[in-house]
């Protein structure tokens, strides 16, 4: 893998603030649902969701993306270059919405210790707290899933790039 | 004798299939000698973009051969073609196809990106000094929105200077620029062919860019005449 590629794409990633910033949101509430359900009975209701989303994701980044690798093609980078653009923002998107909750899980715990919040079982404040705070295990175990998840989507936008020659590609937009 | 750079021997394309087939090549053959500075000229539709395309490797013919300094890219897989690019040829397009979410320094530097033979420092110096070749050091941070058109071709200039190409392509390069913008680009790519003796094959319809190529070839139907 060539590290120089992939960390630029990370910062070219980070410039499609309109596409990364929106995604982060998803993954973050993806990762709160898929951790909250996936030791439960329908488990595998969980990992299907996270496969869909992160596929989808994976294929929109293929598609908006598709010029730029095109260009890139053009002047001389190859497949598994051009795929590291994808890879970067797909990562950077995993990771920082793992962050966030990671982050909101410690402010929610923090605030609540702090002011010595009393929490009564059932209330509303005890379900908002049960639902994002998310304890460390499931949420580590979560990322891992959702960054697996995500290879199927990886296999499939890698196939829609390769499979269009460069011109054609770019005679098309 | 001189080795042409570019050798096109019997290149067919055709686009679609069956009833619906064009035939863009018809038995093109061609040969371009190095430090040549060719025009292939015709009007819209006659298949000079789609000769260049396949004598730069970005498409392959249906039938024939191309050489490239050598290299015949018909018998290239399509994983290794980018590498041929990467070391052969340049590009300069009509819609400069420049990266929108890179500065032109960034654009210009990204040639390099994959490459293993060029450290940071060395892309990043390379990147600069064709930059200043092509007279826009000082817009390096800006993005291709924030400059004019003529400003974002000398950036594609620049682009398919810098992993110091011995042929630059050049599609419709002024197509998309007023005439005085665009005669300044060509300046920029007849000094290039004159002085750093590149190998140039520009492709347009319009006439007044001739007077810059040292030979013009004429296209009409997919043939050259």
């Amino acid at each position: 893998m060539n590290f120089r590629v992939f960390f630029k794409s990370i910062k070219f990633a980070f410039r499609a603030k309109k596409r990364v910033i929106p995604f982060m949101m998803v993954y973050a509430i993806l990762i709160i649902v898929v951790s909250d359900g996936y030791l439960s009975a329908n488990w595998a209701w969980y990992l299907l969701m996270a496969l869909i989303v992160s596929s989808f994701y994976a294929i929109l980044i293929s598609q908006f993306r598709r010029r730029d690798m095109s260009v890139f093609k053009c002047i001389g980078w190859s497949n598994n270059d051009v795929m590291l653009l994808v890879i970067g923002e797909v990562i950077l998107v995993t990771v920082a919405s793992f962050l966030i909750m990671l982050q909101i899980s410690f402010e929610i715990v923090g605030i609540v210790t702090y002011f010595s919040v009393n929490m009564a079982p059932g209330s509303l404040l005890a379900m908002v707290h049960d639902f994002i705070v998310i304890d460390a295990v499931p949420l580590f175990s979560t990322f891992f899933i959702v960054l697996g998840m995500q290879i199927p989507g990886l296999f499939i936008a890698q196939r829609r790039a390769m499979s269009v020659p460069p011109m054609k590609a770019l005679r098309e937009e | 004798m001189v080795q042409p750079i570019i050798q096109v021997q019997g290149a067919n394309k055709e686009f679609g299939k069956g009833k619906n087939t064009v035939a863009a090549l018809k038995d093109v053959n061609l040969e371009i000698n190095a430090g040549e500075f060719v025009a292939i000229v015709g009007p819209s539709g006659c298949g000079k973009s789609t000769l260049l395309h396949v004598m730069a490797g970005l498409e392959q013919p249906t039938a024939g051969r191309i050489l490239l300094d050598g290299v015949d890219v018909t018998l290239i897989s399509e994983r290794d073609l980018p590498k041929v690019r990467m070391q052969k040829v340049g590009f300069v397009f009509q819609s400069f196809l420049l990266i929108e979410d890179l500065t032109a320094f960034e654009n210009v530097q990204s040639v390099l990106w994959p490459s293993v033979d060029h450290t940071k420092e060395k892309q990043e110096m390379k990147a600069l000094e064709v930059l200043r070749e092509v007279d826009m050091l000082e817009r390096r941070d800006h993005f291709p929105r924030q400059m004019s058109g003529g400003e974002q071709q000398r950036i594609a200039i620049a682009r398919a200077l810098v992993n110091d190409p011995p042929i630059l392509f050049c599609d419709e390069p002024t197509g998309n620029l007023d005439t005085k913008t665009g005669e300044n680009i060509m300046k920029i790519i007849a000094e290039l062919n004159r002085e750093k003796k590149m190998t140039v094959v520009l492709v347009t319809h319009n006439e007044d860019l001739v007077k810059f190529a040292k030979r013009t070839l004429r296209m009409k139907d997919g043939v050259i005449r």
